[in-house]
């Protein structure tokens, strides 16, 4: 019971309270340039999702079971970037067989999920957290990636009927979209101090 | 000493490059089956339409960009011939990839505005003030006396990814040495003003203007106007009068002296000529000449 509140917590907290996109500001990359529409969005959001929990996972693995026994904690970042690439090409190949017109729409998007720092920002944070359980790791993945896709597909909704809004000329386009970032943000800062 | 050095930094760094080159190597087979796994088979035909195609993504074809275009003229051969920019040169291309020989499909088409009028040879009942586009100010009636002329809003400009027409006084002006042919323009004007005529010369004759009022009342909106008096007709059988309207057979036009004599002869002046080198029209309002060819 007290591991099922653990874990709970943990999801609900990754994906509201700390969500890497509204409090971290990280991934802000594929959240405002894959944010058109809200079916490409959810779409990101899925192959962030798997990225991210995959990734999470293998990097506590790695870290865990191999570098800190050996005392290699130095190279983290390059053992974590090697992961996050090879599970980022593993999704590409996936797309391209299964689903190819989301592959198309995606574009160059999808491999700069390499690059999008919400992922590596997660390996890491798991890490400065001091998770020590594997279990609670994949929550907390699986969590920033389910936190990372209702971000984006929130903007991604906001921008559909943005379209539609009678925006003023100088605000049109980019300027409107961070402005909604942040109204975004402020808004998810509500939530700050629900948990500790 | 620093021999020791050099040897302590060994003694480091060889655990670290030998954990890497593990990692590396286990994702490198993971990825290796996974490629296996999930191959995509691509056909490369697909690839050399692609290359033959001009890569501007204009959408004149139809399809959402150059690269959608291939993978459909490859499922389908019929859809050759409908890259506007690339014109005849890049249908052949395709038709060489795809193995197929196609018929000659004429000259490339280039639009041509069907009126000549400038803001000063036009009248206009009330001031616009409006949203400035052709399609809001053509939903509201007489402004502009003249219903068919161009409204000289930028509705065709704006469609033109190349930079290709300019409103020059009020008139939509086609720059023939940037023009690809791209059918945009055409699409965009709410008047139907832009035609795709076949340029089987550098130069096309045309009767520019679209008015089908009577002549009178042509002559009562417009300096410049077609009124429908039929001269042109009676010199060569290309020039047509229906409607009050003069027009020309693009298929069948060929520059003889008939065709010139019309254009000498024409009362308002609105028989020109449009293209990459077109002689200036004559000034509007001014007594045909004379002088033969």
């Amino acid at each position: 019971m007290d591991t099922l509140n653990i874990l709970l917590l943990g999801f609900i907290s990754i994906v509201l309270i700390n969500n890497l996109v509204f409090t971290k500001f990280l991934g802000i990359c594929p959240y405002l340039g894959v944010s058109g529409r809200i079916d490409m969005a959810f779409g990101m959001g899925l192959a962030v999702t798997f990225v991210v929990t995959l990734s999470g996972t293998l990097t506590w693995i790695i870290d865990h079971w191999i570098l800190m026994n050996i005392g290699l904690e130095v190279t983290r970042y390059v053992c974590f970037i090697l992961v996050i690439a090879g599970a980022v090409q593993l999704v590409e190949m996936y797309l391209r067989k299964f689903f190819p017109s989301l592959y198309e729409s995606f574009g160059i998007f999808l491999p700069l999920i390499t690059t999008n720092c919400a992922i590596l920002g997660l390996c890491l944070f798991i890490n400065l957290w001091e998770i020590d359980n594997l279990l609670e790791a994949v929550v907390l993945s699986f969590g920033a990636g389910i936190g990372f896709t209702m971000a984006i597909c929130i903007m991604a909704g906001i921008r559909e009927n943005l379209n539609l809004a009678d925006v003023p000329q100088c605000l049109k386009g980019a300027p409107i979209t961070l402005i909604t970032a942040g109204l975004l943000t402020l808004a998810f800062m509500g939530f700050a101090g629900m948990i500790r | 000493m620093i021999l020791a050095d050099i040897f302590q930094l060994w003694n480091n760094a060889w655990p670290a490059g030998l954990t890497m080159l593990g990692l590396g190597s286990a994702f490198a087979v993971a990825l290796l089956i996974a490629s296996e796994k999930l191959k995509v088979e691509v056909d490369p035909k697909i690839e050399q339409i692609h290359e033959a195609l001009p890569k501007l993504d204009c959408g004149a074809c139809g399809f959402a960009g150059c690269a959608s275009y291939a993978r459909a003229v490859l499922g389908n051969p019929e859809l050759i011939g409908k890259c506007a920019p690339g014109g005849p040169e890049t249908s052949g291309k395709i038709a060489a990839v795809l193995s197929l020989h196609i018929s000659d499909s004429g000259p490339a088409k280039r639009p041509i505005v069907h009126c000549r009028a400038h803001t000063a040879d036009r009248t206009y009942y009330a001031e616009y003030a409006g949203i400035p586009t052709c399609t809001a100010a053509n939903a509201l009636p007489n402004v502009q006396a003249c219903k068919f002329g161009c409204l000289g809003f930028s509705d065709c400009s704006d469609a033109c990814k190349f930079d290709a027409l300019h409103i020059i006084d009020g008139l939509a002006t086609v720059d023939y040495e940037k023009c690809t042919g791209c059918t945009a323009c055409s699409k965009a004007c709410p008047r139907n003003l832009i035609e795709m005529v076949p340029f089987s010369q550098e130069n096309m004759m045309t009767v520019a203007c679209s008015s089908k009022e009577t002549g009178k009342s042509t002559r009562s909106m417009c300096k410049v106007g077609c009124i429908g008096c039929g001269i042109c007709a009676k010199q060569t059988d290309v020039f047509k009068v229906e409607d009050n309207l003069a027009r020309l057979a693009y298929e069948k036009y060929q520059p003889t002296e008939q065709t010139q004599t019309a254009m000498n002869k024409c009362p308002t002046g609105v028989i020109l000529y449009r293209g990459k080198s077109a002689p200036p029209a004559r000034q509007p309002g001014k007594k045909p000449t004379a002088t033969a060819v």
